[in-house]
């Protein structure tokens, strides 16, 4: 059935909108702050093939871009001519699922008339997994935590309760990790209760050729765009900071006629520790890069995926082997939109961002006053890049996507005082538009008990690049109790001891002496000017 | 007497209550100073009416001068001290993006620029204890800084955990206030006290910064009013739906944020009431926007967390966050002048820009030339080229077909009238959609409800938007140009307060939960008697926000009123409305934590008679027929038009036609009809058959 212009409309905003409603279902019923209050999470629905059709306006970078892989990873374990109604699959594999084993993705096949027409699929970023949990030190997955290869949650409406129990045993915070599971499986129900409504409501017997509608409208408008770049090879290499060294992300972007392959051969072979990045996370940041140079405006779903070809060869960091250590890939996958907006930035210099100063995950584990376990995690952004026509945000995650933790929820639950949250005066790099400014940010151990921090940060010895002869942005610092740690390490605190960062400016864009004098006198204005010491 | 001032227009309203006769009046809001529109229209209401202003009882006022203030950035020079080392906390805000892929997305600047924004040596620790005593020398040095050297004109105050005690914010603005009396300060745990500091900041930093304006034009008003002998009393409609007291006003002029729209939906309601429909979907569809939000058996939902200003078409995230009570309403971008275009994916999308009333859609002849959701409405029969507006403005058909084919027609490959259906269909459907999503936030299906509808585009839409949403029935309601003034005179007096005091349910006995509303109902009562309400009046309302132990956002569980609860009670209200809302079969063994206790303090609903007299013999007569487009049959049929003020009681008009009134057009589908009802609304029972869509 072909669908004219306005029906397809329609429709397609109906499906964004489902999407909308289990997200926030999600928020509003999970429990730990990384979900309620930090939204490390996506939803997406897929049609019975396995495609994603649509996603919550409100969604995490990666996890939309793994979903699709993840269900037909999903789907070849459990075919789909076995799926029952009440079913429910999951997963946490790095590999098949989202790079680490900190996320679970959690799917639900709708069925209409016994027929099986498509999924809902939710990922939340778990608050504990067991293990070393998040930890650079880990050498191998098996330390990591605990490993859900594809299962079943609930088997045609019943809960499959040794899976429950097997992770409640396994895990340091259950009540709030079985709560985020229920969390996961309450909001696929909301989304598959609304799928349906919604099918008999137009009499959409089948998804399948309104997913090839949708589809190939999005498709089409990124290869229309895609063969206004100039055919080429472009590439760019970057160098990030590992556990035991630098490593190198190289990238070789062929571009030709309306399709973009992107290969990363001549990037660091896998590393010994825990920053190895599995090759879905590095394909959905791929993804996730050309969609913002090509169709930023238009909803996102599978069709934005088919332009777009990714290689790395096995072994190297961006597509490591199993079973190597993954827990911090995100501390490198960050860095693939700037190796990509690099090497794009001399033909599309009006739509890259120069470099982020990147997000730093902060994992705190130990007991409150009262004596009861937490953990969680604290995200603290630095400053976004700058771009052609404007100064970067202050403070702002680029490219990942999640919120802050209100200090008044953050300190309720674990007992740690933040003593300071103030932006970093200075931190973004200098250019005809600056680079957004960092954070910097003071935690005290208040609980009375040793305090256990995970560090990952990034951006410590490479700063976040200006663009077209912008400066760079200032770098990340981790102090402890006022003095210089290994950024990438775990400490522990006795009580009274302090953790503070500096997080890190993104990078200014053009030269900055063609900084407009307005803007030069606002950032003297408001204690922003000059440029922060490292 | 009601008096409700809008963005273009400022609606007058005088209820006679010794004969029910109801006078109105409708003039141009004076931008420049909004009261004296506001004085002159009353000036002109009471001479029609032949009454003086000491005759006046009450004068309930609705105003969007709030809004706008923050909209338009136009309010008081605003400082703002917080806890040392949180000065920032505005403006690093929640560290999120709210499109995931527009690397060049803005956000708005914050209300109180980094040089005003000061620290204080204090600290309160998570469960509300002091750590560190606060510096009042401080306090008043970083005061007397913003006053002397910025030149503020008012200051918030908002502390870590104040929202837990208060007691640091209370003693830092009697210090400043000894030094400035004349100052105006908003302290957050008053304004805005719950957890979560960077929106309760946003809160008490938008009560300061409008709080000058809004007490000095009040005091305009006040003084006005008693020179010439007013002796009864002046409110203020709330967001939330109630009135308060010129002075709760100034106090918490956040409070009056959204007092425009509420006012129309009050209304709504209380013509719910009358006619014994209890659960509604009201439908206001204005020049650029439309705004909807459901009642339940008499009772509108209320929110506690939204957000203002949105400087990005609309998007949630966009806009600066409020945290204070308020009726919940889902408004979108889909009003007249909605203008339609052709998106990057190829398909036709209508708004969220607006074409506003300068130029206006391209009907109106100006320079406009983008097809608006009127110009399609006047090339589908709806609206009369020669009665648009009861004929004052001649509507061009020629450029309305122009845009439509330019824009539309031409891209798409369409005729104008499939063009201009599709413009119609595209704006229902956006707008049926935004209520769907409104009303399955609060797990309810509007299928059965009814709707009632006004607003300038509201019942040019009504029955296709009703119809997709299966709804039972239509409710066109007389005078829907100065509906919102009428709503301001049925809203009850009401104040209500919350505290946060996190409870686990299975620690709790009846009496503790007596004790801990107690003194509450003491605060909310005393807002209500200062309007010189009798207590004896006064009805009281108890809710309880409630989550499992762990989560960080509540479900509301109303408690039954008039009697002592037990907790198991809350138990079990809890766990419905959990699976209500989240439709969900979870159910989990954890432990319940209260947050939030609330409380509502509510006066009588004030009485006014509806009822109107008019009669006329024999068939309603027409104006005559023109053509009008039709989704069934699929093209232009004959269509019967009426003339509202022509209609009695009892009439009853068979689709297809169209009902014209000067500020609307009522539009009835074939196989639909319309009764008049003895107020004299338009009562359309929803013929389900044909209301699949059909796409």
């Amino acid at each position: 059935m072909a669908y004219d212009a306005i029906t397809l409309g329609i429709l397609w905003n109906r499906l964004i909108s489902i999407t909308d409603e289990i997200v926030a279902s999600l928020v509003r019923t999970s429990f730990s702050t990384v979900v309620r209050e930090s939204y490390d999470l996506s939803c997406v629905l897929l049609d019975s093939r396995g495609q994603s059709l649509a996603q919550g306006s409100w969604s995490g970078t990666a996890f939309v871009g793994t979903i699709p892989r993840t269900v037909r990873h999903l789907l070849s374990r459990f075919p789909p001519e076995t799926l029952k109604p009440g079913d429910v699959l999951a997963t946490n594999d790095p590999w098949l699922g989202t790079g680490h084993l900190f996320d679970i993705t959690v799917t639900r096949p709708v069925f209409r008339k016994s027929r099986l027409i498509g999924f809902t699929t939710t990922v939340t970023h778990l608050p504990d997994i067991g293990g070393r949990g998040f930890s650079s030190n880990a050498r191998e997955v098996y330390e990591e935590g605990l490993r859900l290869v594809p299962c079943k949650l609930f088997e045609r409406g019943t809960p499959v309760l040794a899976m429950f129990e097997l992770i409640r045993a396994n895990v340091r915070v259950p009540d709030q990790v079985i709560g985020d599971i229920n969390a996961n499986i309450t909001a696929n129900e909301l989304g598959s209760a609304r799928l349906l409504a919604f099918m008999a409501e137009y009499q959409v017997e089948d998804l399948s050729s309104l997913s090839d509608a949708i589809l190939s409208h999005s498709e089409d408008a990124m290869r229309k765009e895609i063969t206004k770049i100039p055919d080429g090879r472009y590439t760019h290499t970057i160098n990030a900071e590992g556990v035991d060294g630098d490593l190198t992300i190289a990238c070789t972007i062929d571009v030709a006629d309306d399709q973009i392959k992107i290969d990363y051969s001549g990037s660091s072979p896998q590393s010994s520790f825990a920053i190895n990045t599995p090759f879905c996370y590095t394909y959905a940041f791929t993804a996730y890069a050309l969609k913002c140079l090509t169709i930023p405006d238009i909803p996102n779903n599978e069709g934005a995926f088919r332009p777009v070809v990714a290689s790395a060869p096995a072994g190297c960091v961006l597509n490591p082997n199993f079973p190597s250590a993954t827990g911090g890939r995100h501390a490198l996958g960050h860095f693939i939109p700037t190796a990509i907006f690099g090497a794009l930035q001399a033909v599309l210099p009006g739509r890259v961002l120069a470099d982020p100063g990147l997000i730093n995950l902060i994992r705190f584990y130990g007991r409150k006053p009262e004596g009861e376990r937490f953990s969680t995690v604290y995200f603290a952004s630095g400053g976004m890049g700058a771009h052609a026509q404007a100064d970067g945000l202050t403070a702002t995650p680029a490219p990942s996507n999640i919120c802050s933790t209100p200090v008044e929820v953050f300190e309720s639950v674990t007992g740690v005082l933040v003593r300071r949250r103030a932006i970093r005066p200075g931190s973004g790099g200098l250019g005809r538009y600056r680079g957004g400014h960092g954070q910097e940010l003071l935690f005290e151990n208040m609980t009375g008990h040793t305090l256990s921090v995970s560090l990952f940060a990034n951006r410590t010895r490479f700063a976040a690049r200006g663009f077209q002869g912008g400066s760079d942005g200032a770098l990340r610092e981790v102090l402890l109790d006022g003095e210089p740690v290994d950024p990438k390490s775990q400490q522990e605190l006795p009580p009274g001891s302090t953790v503070q960062f500096a997080e890190a400016g993104g990078g200014g864009f053009g030269n900055p002496n063609e900084r407009s004098p307005e803007l030069i006198e606002q950032d003297r204005y408001l204690g922003l000017s000059g440029v922060a010491a490292n | 007497m009601g008096v409700d001032i809008g963005g273009t227009f400022t609606d007058f309203v005088l209820i006679n209550s010794a004969n029910g006769q109801i006078y109105t009046e409708k003039r141009l809001t004076s931008q420049d100073d909004p009261a004296r529109s506001v004085l002159e229209g009353i000036d002109v209401l009471l001479s029609s009416a032949e009454a003086s202003v000491a005759a006046v009882g009450n004068f309930v006022h609705g105003t969007t001068l709030a809004i706008n203030a923050v909209i338009e950035r136009k309010g008081a020079r605003t400082g703002l001290i917080t806890t040392a080392g949180f000065s920032d906390t505005l403006e690093l805000a929640r560290e999120t993006r709210y499109d995931l892929y527009d690397l060049k997305l803005r956000f708005p600047s914050p209300l109180v620029s980094r040089p005003l924004r000061k620290e204080v040596q204090e600290r309160l620790g998570p469960r509300g204890e002091v750590i560190k005593p606060i510096d009042l020398g401080e306090a008043i040095g970083r005061a007397t800084e913003l006053v002397e050297r910025e030149k503020i004109e008012s200051l918030a105050i908002c502390f870590l955990h104040s929202f837990l005690n208060p007691v640091h914010e209370i003693a830092a603005r009697e210090a400043i206030s000894r030094k400035f009396p004349a100052l105006s300060i908003s302290l957050s745990s008053e304004v805005a006290p719950s957890i979560r500091e960077y929106e309760r900041t946003s809160t008490v930093t938008v009560n300061a910064y409008v709080q000058p304006l809004i007490s000095g034009y009040l005091g305009r008003i006040e003084s006005w009013l008693s020179e010439r002998g007013f002796r009864g009393s002046f409110l203020l409609m709330t967001s939330s739906g109630g009135t308060i007291s010129s002075s709760t006003a100034r106090a918490f002029p956040v409070r009056l944020l959204e007092s425009g729209p509420v006012a129309g939906m009050q209304m709504a309601a209380l013509l719910g009431r009358l006619r014994s429909d209890q659960n509604i979907l009201a439908f206001d569809m204005g020049g650029t926007t439309s705004k909807g939000y459901v009642v339940v058996a008499g009772e509108a939902e209320k929110t506690y967390q939204w957000e203002i200003a949105r400087v990005h078409e609309f998007k949630v995230g966009s806009g600066l966050p409020i945290q204070s009570p308020a009726i919940k309403l889902v408004e979108i971008g889909s009003g007249g002048g909605s203008i339609a275009s052709i998106d990057r994916r190829g398909v036709l999308q209508v708004g969220p820009q607006s074409s506003g009333a300068s130029p206006g859609p391209a009907c109106y002849g100006n320079e406009g030339m983008n097809p608006t959701i009127t110009d399609a409405n006047l090339l589908l029969g709806y609206l009369g080229a020669d009665s648009f507006l009861g004929g004052r403005m001649r509507l061009s058909v020629d450029r309305a077909v122009d845009a439509i084919d330019d824009k539309v027609g031409r891209p798409l490959g369409l005729g104008t009238l499939e063009s201009a259906w599709g413009i119609h269909e595209m704006a229902n459907e956006d707008i049926l959609r935004a209520f769907r999503i409104h009303a399955a936030e609060r797990g309810i299906d509007v299928g059965g409800y009814t709707m009632i509808a006004f607003g300038g585009a509201g019942p040019l839409h009504a029955i296709r938007v009703a119809q997709k949403l299966r709804m039972r029935r239509v409710v066109v309601p007389l005078r829907a140009g100065v509906f919102s003034a009428l709503g301001l005179l049925t809203a009850p007096i009401a104040f209500d307060v919350s505290s946060t005091r996190r409870t686990c349910v299975s620690s709790l006995s009846s009496e503790k939960i007596e004790r801990t509303f107690d003194p509450l109902e003491e605060t909310a009562r005393r807002f209500v008697l200062q309007t010189g309400l009798p207590a004896s009046k006064l009805k009281l309302r108890r809710e309880l926000e409630v989550r499992y132990f762990g989560q960080g956002h509540e479900v509301v569980v109303k408690l039954p009123t008039g009697r002592k609860v037990a907790p198991e009670t809350v138990s079990s209200l809890f766990h419905k409305a959990y699976q209500r809302t989240y439709q969900t079969t979870i159910k989990l063994d954890y432990e319940l934590e209260i947050m939030n206790w609330r409380v509502e303090v509510i006066g009588p609903s004030p009485k006014i008679d509806l009822t109107q007299e008019r009669s006329r013999s024999g068939i309603p007569p027409t104006k005559g027929t023109r053509r009008a487009f039709f989704h069934d049959p699929g093209k232009l049929v004959s269509t019967a038009v009426f003339d509202r003020s022509q209609l009695c009681a009892g009439d009853r008009i068979v689709g297809p036609a169209v009902v014209e009134e000067i500020e609307s057009s009522l539009v009835i589908p074939p196989g639909q009809s319309a009764v008049v009802d003895a107020w004299l609304n338009l009562v359309i029972d929803i013929d389900q058959k044909g209301s699949r869509h059909g796409l």
